[in-house]
């Protein structure tokens, strides 16, 4: 699998980044080195192998279904965010 | 160093000492760069935490720049079991940033040394917990494994580090990479010490959807006389270094001094293994690192729009390895590549687990190295796939949600340590920890 600048234009936007202009070829290289070896799964016969894998077999627990908010926690948080006030994180203007 | 288990029977005024004498000898060494900074909570005894595990009021930052400014808001469930146990969060160690690479060199902070050679990589990603423990700035330690990122920095530096069954650890408050692979689990001096912390920190928790409803503990039944079957892989050995052979052969010996019986097997060529991993993993970290946007928490990069502040602050903020990965998984992800990676590397986790699942019918335990070399030089994995390739031994543990304990065997011709790892079936800690106590004790390693 070769990735090309396209292909790293879409997933830089996929990724919310920006590669910069100098470091383009090495991850385009990097990631198509990366993939070019991760392709020797074809090389296993997968065919009537489930397709979904799940780390136990067993069903998820039970519990009580209690409400349970622990609001110091959204307080902390709202305290430390990098921009907040009255209760709510700040964004730039979304809306022209 | 006083090992845990002599720890636990200090009275409150020697475990005061212990951490003022802990905190003089951690300032003394800041080349080593094993801590990030040194806080304590409460009275109990002291036990390093790495950097992404949450202690309540601490800055806690996975190594990454983006998380600067983050205050964790609350305690991770280990946390709050080792409080109730009579331990302390003591110190915070560093990582490779998000859990990602095998040197610690990621890190925002800056590399880690390895205690035993200043020159090489302490491994990683754990490689700050690991180098406390082995300097004797530590009398055990937390680490999180993904991939290898307890066992293999606890070889690089001949301490014993541990792995738990997927399930038997919360994974509440653990700083998420790969949420189908992570375990936090303990890094100690010895095997009796894994057990008592391994005890502490495990149980069922219904904080984590994933947590096992289980909490039988092992460290009060620790038996080393059981004789059991244990599985070497000599095919798998081919790839190692002459001083991992030589330690294989030279921990199959004791093995069998100890009365254990000793059977040839044969596990899937591990270059699948990686395949499924890396596609695994970085398909989950893509998911889990979507939540570092730059709004709620960590570090905000200057904007003048929402787009701007998303990209930027990712871009400014994750480092290159982590960036390569979060490509790679949008990749695998992606619509057109969903099927031919994603869906292909869950199938194949499949086989890696039956063929684990295959080896355990006949045996108790399996035999493996953690790393096909001692410590590395800094700097010489710089080639992604190179760094990749050398997580050979450690993966499929992870895949199959398997437990396995990785212990100091003996020391390479250049005087590092060089650990082998016995894994276990899943649930069955009990012989994994007894089986490692036995060649521990046949061993006698002398760090």
């Amino acid at each position: 699998m070769q990735v090309d600048d396209t292909l790293l234009n879409r997933l830089e936007k996929l990724s919310h980044l920006k590669i910069a202009d100098e470091k383009r070829a090495e991850v385009i290289g990097q990631l198509s080195e990366i993939l070019n070896f991760v392709d020797n799964l074809n090389e296993l016969n997968t065919d009537g192998v489930d397709d979904k894998f799940s780390m136990s077999d067993a069903a998820t627990f039970m519990r009580e279904d209690k409400p349970a908010c622990d609001t110091k926690i959204n307080d902390d948080i709202i305290k430390h965010a990098p921009q907040s006030a009255d209760h709510f994180f700040i964004v730039p203007k979304i809306i022209e | 160093m006083i090992t845990l288990k002599e720890a636990l029977k200090l009275s409150s005024k020697e475990l005061e000492d212990l951490k003022a004498n802990l905190a003089s000898e951690i300032a003394k060494h800041p080349e080593l760069n094993a801590y990030i900074d040194v806080n304590n909570v409460g009275s109990g005894v002291p036990i390093a935490v790495k950097d992404n595990i949450q202690v309540k009021d601490w800055s806690i930052t996975s190594g990454s720049k983006i998380l600067q400014g983050y205050i964790a808001p609350y305690n991770a469930t280990v946390i709050e079991k080792m409080l109730k146990a009579g331990l302390s969060p003591f110190g915070r160690t560093n990582m490779d940033e998000f859990a990602m690479g095998s040197t610690t060199e990621s890190s925002c902070y800056g590399k880690t040394l390895n205690p035993h050679n200043a020159d090489c990589v302490p491994g990683g990603s754990s490689g700050g917990s690991a180098a406390a423990v082995a300097a004797g700035l530590a009398i055990a330690a937390l680490g999180s494994d993904t991939g290898g990122s307890i066992r293999q920095p606890a070889s690089f530096c001949g301490i014993v580090g541990m792995k738990p069954t997927y399930g038997r650890v919360s994974r509440y408050g653990l700083g998420a990479y790969a949420s189908s692979l992570d375990q936090i689990g303990p890094m100690t001096q010895n095997v009796e010490d894994a057990a008592i912390l391994y005890d502490i920190i495990s149980g069922h928790d219904e904080k984590d959807s994933t947590s096992a409803d289980m909490n039988d503990k092992v460290s009060d039944k620790l038996n080393p006389a059981r004789k059991l079957r244990i599985a070497t892989l000599p095919k798998y050995i081919e790839h190692a270094s002459q001083d991992v052979k030589d330690a294989y052969s030279k921990a199959i010996e004791a093995l069998k001094n100890a009365g254990h019986t000793i059977v040839e097997k044969e596990l899937l060529d591990a270059k699948y293994d990686i395949s499924a991993y890396y596609i695994t993993a970085t398909a989950e970290a893509t998911t889990n690192l979507a939540r570092y946007d730059g709004i709620r928490y960590g570090r905000r990069a200057e904007c003048k729009d929402l787009k701007e502040l998303f990209i930027n602050s990712r871009s400014e903020g994750f480092g290159e390895e982590v960036k390569r990965r979060i490509l790679l998984g949008n990749f695998v992800l992606s619509s057109g590549y969903y099927d031919a990676y994603y869906v292909k590397a869950q199938k194949v986790r499949h086989i890696i687990k039956d063929e684990y699942a295959k080896v355990f019918e006949d045996v108790d335990l399996i035999l493996s190295p953690v790393a096909p070399t001692t410590a590395n030089r800094f700097g010489s994995l710089s080639n992604p796939i190179e760094m990749y390739l050398s997580d050979i031994y450690t993966i499929s543990v992870n895949l199959a949600g398997l437990p396995a304990l990785s212990l100091p065997i003996c020391k390479s011709a250049k005087g590092m340590p060089v650990g082998l790892q016995l894994i276990a079936k899943a649930y069955d800690e009990q012989t994994l920890f007894d089986g490692a106590l036995s060649l521990e004790k046949e061993i006698n390693y002398k760090g």
